[in-house]
């Protein structure tokens, strides 16, 4: 390779040789005419001309600038560099191939006509100076073809320093890079060459286990179809789907060659991954799995967080609204309670005592219910009880508390058992009531509950 | 030298050529490869982890030490001589970035240069798919690399190289995974997968009946399977940039002129962005120039007032 590289990048000089001495043919052509193909001392003059011109259109500052009015000043300077250039060339390998001698061969060309294909080398010799040494393999091939050429090697060794002050410039790197570089496709070649290392894969002939390639039937590109190459599901799908061709056709055809194809599961060798690898791997995935399934529970809880919210405040209003409806329900049901304990006690007696009325009225407050329990009340209008609860009715109400025949004569509170005083009823209570000759009597309850107990 | 000896000596390979596709017995040719596996000098981790990969997927590889030089590749030849080697894979780093990998059939076979790109190593790639080590693969090239000459060649290569030859010393019996290439985009995508024997699934009436008919006969429970794909890497993507004519050396017959150097992507990144710096420092400086014209600048002179001056008109 880095023979190659040397030789292109004299091929580049001499092109950029070419190239800078094409401009003074052009400006002069006069001049360049009439001088005899031209000694190398000669070659030289013309060169430091070539090169002032060239600067000078690097400078752009003197537009008048001419080969005739060049300073000697910058006369030495040429010369200078023409000796560093030299120099330099020296440094460099000389290179051995048979191209460079095929090119000093076709030297032989006269002068007059290199300087009218010059004109023509113009563009392509710019083009040439930009191109990166590492890649400007094809101009080897360029060589070859052109047998005319014939940049001779003085020229070559003057002018490698204008190539590098060329090639620093923006635009000729601009240019560089729209450039068309001629390939190489040596068909013949490549098929002798093929021919010559080919393996016999003839599908009757050979058997298949020998080389074991399957050709596809189309191409990726084609299975592929609009997909870009950046798209990479649609671009490994592809692969796979041709490799999966590939497994099913070579499984075929090894069968039927009686080749073994599946590996028995209890045929056990060292595989190209190591059992490390492959513990790592399923760790791995394992890991991925929990993350997931870890992120989509919180995700899960963190949404219902969200939504519970809301769900917990309805059910609390809707609490709050039930518990008013059944106070305001309690409520009338006392106020109605009261009106009928007061106008017909006998009546509702075993209603009350189980809260028949609370129930139904909890249960089922439909309007028929309530009609049917204002009529229990002793089949009077409403208006008559409401009347009766205020202005009072059924006799005084004075003494109420007192007692009286009835009451006197009610025993139900008596107690046989207790009326006999027995020493024994309670220990600590014997001892404790030395004068209770009755023995151990309940302490007496309240009012209510006695009347409670008395209805029994 | 010993190699050609040997192969002058014997009396039964008379149409023995030069890549040594040398016959076992007369008649039937034996498919005979040798692949010396060897890098330059300064390869990243990643390269030689594919230079790994690779050779432990091949049973019929040498792998050698890092190659010197860079420049006398046609050494190689003697290397691979010296090692009963017909195939060479060479790993060229360039740069500590670059990899360029070079096939070549060594005698006197051609030489493909190829510049690697989005590799990814077994390692790395954490594919669930496994095979034996040293198994033979099934090679599945694209219906594109038939179309085409240089493709042609490049095929030719893959298979002496990739293809593990039938009997192998170090190669097991079985066939458990593919190697695919595919040319997408003017590229070669090598991609390397796991056969599995999976239950074939049954949607088809037509499958129905083969299954019937499998069952019948005597080998049904084979038949009964479909194969499916599983990755098992490395995985990387090769440029062909050159075909020479010999081993590492002789006239080029083929040149990709698709093919960019890493070096110009790079200089073109990096010149687009020089750019726009130059750009602003252009106009900072007309800015600047502008306003010393104006008299505008502290340090600039002050505008000089000629008669039709705005201030000489109406002062």
């Amino acid at each position: 390779m880095g023979k190659k590289k040397t030789i292109s990048r004299v091929e580049g000089a001499s092109k950029e040789k070419k190239n800078v001495k094409a401009k003074p043919v052009k400006q002069k052509a006069d001049k360049k005419k009439t001088t005899p193909p031209a000694p190398v001392a000669d070659e030289m003059e013309v060169d430091k001309v070539a090169d002032d011109e060239w600067e000078d259109e690097d400078d752009g500052a003197d537009a008048d600038a001419d080969a005739s009015t060049v300073p000697p000043r910058s006369a030495n300077k040429k010369d200078k560099k023409q000796k560093k250039t030299k120099t330099s060339k020296q440094q460099t390998p000389v290179p051995p191939a048979a191209e460079a001698d095929e090119q000093d061969d076709d030297d032989s060309g006269s002068d007059d006509d290199e300087d009218n294909e010059m004109i023509g080398y113009d563009n392509h010799g710019i083009d040439l100076a930009g191109i990166d040494d590492s890649d400007s393999d094809s101009e080897l091939e360029k060589e070859d073809k052109d047998g005319q050429d014939n940049g001779n090697d003085s020229e070559d060794e003057i002018d490698v320093d204008d190539l590098s002050i060329s090639g620093s410039e923006d635009g000729e790197n601009m240019r560089a890079l729209t450039r068309i570089r001629e390939t190489i496709n040596n068909k013949d070649a490549l098929l002798a060459s093929l021919k010559r290392i080919a393996l016999d894969v003839t599908p009757g002939v050979v058997p298949f286990a020998v080389h074991q390639s399957v050709v596809a039937p189309t191409t990726t590109q084609s299975t592929m179809g609009d997909a870009a190459v950046d798209d990479d599901l649609a671009r490994e799908l592809a692969f796979m789907n041709q490799a999966m061709g590939a497994a099913r056709t070579a499984r075929a055809l090894l069968r039927k060659e009686g080749v073994p194809f599946t590996r028995p599961v209890d045929y056990f060798a060292e595989t190209l991954r190591s059992d490390a690898t492959m513990e790592l791997v399923k760790a791995k995935m394992v890991e991925e799995a929990t993350a997931k399934k870890a992120s989509a529970e919180a995700r899960k809880l963190r949404d219902l967080k969200k939504f519970g919210k809301q769900v917990q405040v309805a059910k609390q209003q809707e609490r709050a609204k039930e518990k008013r409806e059944v106070l305001s329900k309690i409520d009338q049901l006392k106020k109605k309670r009261k009106e009928g304990a007061s106008a017909a006690l006998g009546a509702n007696e075993t209603e009350d005592m189980f809260d028949v009325a609370v129930d139904n009225e909890l249960g089922d407050s439909s309007k028929g219910n309530k009609r049917s329990a204002g009529g229990d009340s002793g089949g009077r209008p409403n208006k008559r009880v409401k009347k009766d609860t205020k202005f009072g009715y059924g006799g005084k109400k004075r003494h109420a508390k007192s007692g009286d025949a009835t009451s006197s004569g009610d025993l139900s509170t008596f107690s046989a058992k207790r009326m006999k005083s027995t020493s024994g009823g309670r220990p600590g209570g014997a001892g404790g009531k030395p004068g209770g000759g009755g023995g151990h009597k309940a302490p007496r309850l309240g009012k209510s509950r006695r009347k409670a107990a008395g209805r029994k | 030298m010993a190699a050609v000896y040997k192969t002058l000596s014997k009396p039964s390979e008379k149409d023995a050529d030069g890549d040594k596709n040398g016959s076992g017995t007369p008649g039937a040719k034996r498919n005979k490869q040798k692949v010396l596996i060897l890098s330059s000098r300064g390869v990243t981790y990643r390269h030689r982890h594919l230079l790994n990969d690779l050779a432990a997927m091949l049973p019929h590889s040498r792998k050698d030490v890092k190659f010197d030089s860079k420049s006398k590749l046609y050494q190689l030849n003697e290397l691979a001589e010296l090692y009963n080697c017909n195939n060479v894979m060479f790993f060229e780093a360039r740069k500590g970035k670059d990899l360029y990998i070079w096939f070549s059939k060594v005698p006197n076979g051609p030489t493909v240069k190829f510049h690697a790109q989005n590799l990814h190593t077994m390692e790395e790639l954490h594919f669930t798919g496994n095979c034996l080590k040293g198994s033979r693969p099934v090679l599945s090239f694209d219906l594109a690399f038939e179309q085409e000459p240089h493709l042609k060649v490049i095929k030719e290569l893959f298979l002496h190289m990739f293809g593990v030859p039938q009997g192998a010393r170090k190669s097991k019996p079985f066939i458990d995974h593919v190697m695919g290439f595919s040319v997408v985009d003017g590229k070669i995508w090598i991609r390397n997968y796991e056969v599995r024997e999976v239950e074939k699934t049954k949607g088809e009436g037509e499958d129905e009946n083969e299954a019937d008919k499998a069952r019948k006969t005597k080998a049904g429970s084979e038949k009964e399977t479909d194969v499916s794909l599983v990755e098992i890497g490395p995985r990387f993507v090769l440029t062909p940039i050159v075909i020479q004519e010999g081993a590492f050396g002789g006239p080029i017959i083929y040149e990709n002129k698709r093919f960019v150097s890493p070096n110009q992507v790079r200089s073109d990144l990096r010149r687009s962005k020089a750019r726009r710096h130059n750009a602003r420092a252009e106009q900072q400086r007309d800015h600047l120039a502008k306003r010393g014209n104006l008299g505008l600048l502290p340090s600039g002179a002050a505008k000089t007032v000629d008669a039709l001056d705005t201030r000489a008109v109406f002062a």
